[in-house]
């Protein structure tokens, strides 16, 4: 019992009920020790939605959710339930309103099991600047079978819980590779949607101009059901995009009616190493087998994706969190004077990588900076935008590795430009709001997991889900 | 070496950092800038910035009054609250 797919099959021919499915998944979950909720929810706050999920199925009506048991990234509201951004500063903030995406996916009738553990209001690659402590991946590098290996992030939380399969999948958000990078380091499958395609209404902010929620789950298919269900318009999302909503399951394990490229950029792969270069070369093999044509590509603006985005994103960031005084909600520092209370609030309330990144946006934001960083990287932002269309004109998908590196160990990176480095394949896609998803492509020789990235166009996810599940069965690849 | 001025950029940020911490951030946030400071290669004449992805289709909802909140949900996340009011110190002597 693994697919969401097989699941519902299972619940519709009665083989199971949904409260033995929840009981199932709650003791797992309650079991791990890898840290990977904040918050497990308590059995009896689920108990009606199990209750109305059941009679759903008794009577043949089920939901395309239906009882189906999801982590949540604890950066989305969830109304009455402890929303914390893994922050200090947000430790008992309890939303009185639903976010878009998970409102969604209540409609659809899938079970809450609790909150998943990120990095601190999503900054980091690693999940080690959690307030509540690290996320340790469940694989092990059979070299050094003790260590602890970190999940990735910021959504390490929920690609450890999915890998550990204490949940059937969860909901992540990407702003620069936080879904696709921790589901490349744990072995899952992590699709960002185009930017505008699933609501930012009540996911707490990052970087307004790159946030994007989207499923890491175990299959592409089940990628597919998760994504139906989070990608439609608001109104309360000023960039959501109103296009009609393709069915994304529709695409999936069946071959193109037509013939499709796929683009390799050569510069993607000049300084990796063998390992990562091994998984392109495999994947080439696998696409020959499927008819696929490949041919390589090469951008001109990659050395300037990470700089770009080390600009733009902290620069939002810092406006974005300029909203945490401790007057209206959040951690409230001591102090006689408003001032006080504003500068004791967030100096205590906030870690160190949101400090940081706070400080950067701060400086490339003021005045006699302003023009030579931010407004620079806007401009060079356009650039890797038309960079990618100029590419996209000629393939219908673009192949990279995910991440630089395996999975290593809690601790082990402390530079945080070194840490940067580990976005390196999926901040580009994201500065140009592409949709891309990671999806394991093999093991490294200590036997951790590797993942390649396809990139779409702009809104064509059900053809990027479809060629990934075509890829996905090549492989084989078994978590 | 850059010119950050950390103690400047902190209290914009209303962040206070003791003179350990600023040092570690000030050492930091050069290294950075000083990474970032590349983009000076690109050639960006004439290119327009992009300010968000979606820059043509941005959506603006009608300015309707709606009711979905009450000063009660407003105010339960409050860390001090008096009344119907956050309460913080007195401002005007």
């Amino acid at each position: 019992m693994t697919t969401i797919k097989e699941i519902k099959d299972q619940l519709s021919n009665k083989k199971i009920s949904v409260q033995e499915l929840y009981d199932d998944y709650y003791n797992k979950a309650k079991k791990s020790e890898l840290n990977s909720f904040n918050q497990l929810l308590e059995p009896e706050y689920n108990k009606q939605n199990i209750i109305n999920s059941q009679s759903r199925y008794d009577e043949e009506k089920d939901l395309p959710l239906d009882g189906i048991p999801l982590g949540i990234k604890d950066l989305f509201c969830t109304k009455g339930i402890p929303t914390t951004a893994s922050s200090k500063i947000l430790e008992k903030f309890i939303p009185e309103y639903e976010s878009r995406v998970t409102q969604n996916l209540l409609n659809d009738g899938s079970i809450f099991l609790g909150k998943n553990n990120c990095d601190e209001f999503a900054m980091g690659s690693s999940n080690e600047t959690s307030f509540y402590g690290p996320v340790i991946n469940p694989w092990k590098n059979k070299n050094q079978i003790n260590d602890h290996l970190v999940p990735g992030g910021s959504s390490g939380g929920s690609a450890s819980a999915v890998a550990e399969k204490i949940c059937v999948a969860s909901i992540g958000t990407d702003t620069g590779g936080s879904i696709r990078q921790p589901a490349s380091l744990c072995g899952v499958v992590g699709l960002k949607p185009t930017f505008g395609s699933c609501s930012r209404w009540g996911v707490v902010a990052f970087a307004s101009s790159l946030d994007q929620a989207g499923p890491i789950t175990n299959t592409v298919e089940d990628a597919a059901y998760l994504l139906n269900s989070v990608s439609s318009y608001d109104p309360n999302d000023s960039t959501s995009s109103n296009h009609k909503r393709d069915n994304f399951l529709e695409g999936i394990c069946k071959n193109f009616d037509r013939p499709i490229t796929i683009g390799i950029p050569s510069d993607y792969l000049k300084d990796v190493s063998s390992e990562i270069i091994e998984q392109i070369e495999n994947t080439k093999k696998h696409l020959t087998n499927l008819n696929i044509n490949f041919i390589d590509v090469e951008f001109t603006t990659t050395n300037f994706a990470l700089s770009t985005y080390y600009i733009i994103a902290p620069a939002e960031a810092s406006s974005n969190l300029a909203r945490y005084d401790g007057i209206r909600y959040g951690y409230r520092g001591k102090g006689d004077s408003l001032e006080e209370i504003y500068v004791n609030s967030r100096s205590e309330g906030f870690g160190e990588e949101v400090i940081r990144r706070i400080l950067i946006g701060t400086y490339v934001l003021s005045a006699g900076y302003y023009d030579a960083y931010y407004r620079k990287a806007q401009r060079v932002r356009r650039l890797i935008k038309d960079d990618f269309q100029r590419i996209l004109k000629d393939v219908d998908f673009i192949l990279t590795p995910t991440t630089p590196n395996e999975a290593f160990k809690i601790g082990e990176k402390l530079d945080p430009i070194a840490m940067y480095m580990n976005d390196i394949f999926t901040v580009p896609t994201s500065l140009a709001g592409l949709p891309a998803i990671s999806l394991p492509s093999g093991l490294s020789k200590n036997n951790l997991p590797l993942g390649i990235q396809l990139i779409g166009n702009y809104f064509q996810e059900k053809n990027l889900l479809q060629m990934a599940s075509l890829l996905e069965k090549e492989f084989g690849f078994n978590g | 070496m850059s010119d950050i001025n950390i103690k400047k950029v902190s209290y914009l940020a209303k962040l206070a950092l003791n003179d350990d911490k600023a040092a570690l951030y000030e050492k930091s946030l050069s290294e950075i800038i000083e990474w970032v400071d590349n983009l000076k290669k690109i050639d960006t004449e004439g290119v327009k910035p992009l300010h968000n992805i979606t820059e043509k289709n941005q959506n603006i909802r009608n300015d309707e009054v709606l009711k979905n909140n009450s000063t009660e949900e407003i105010l339960s996340n409050a860390p001090e609250k008096a009344q119907n009011f956050f309460r913080v110190p007195k401002v005007v002597e």
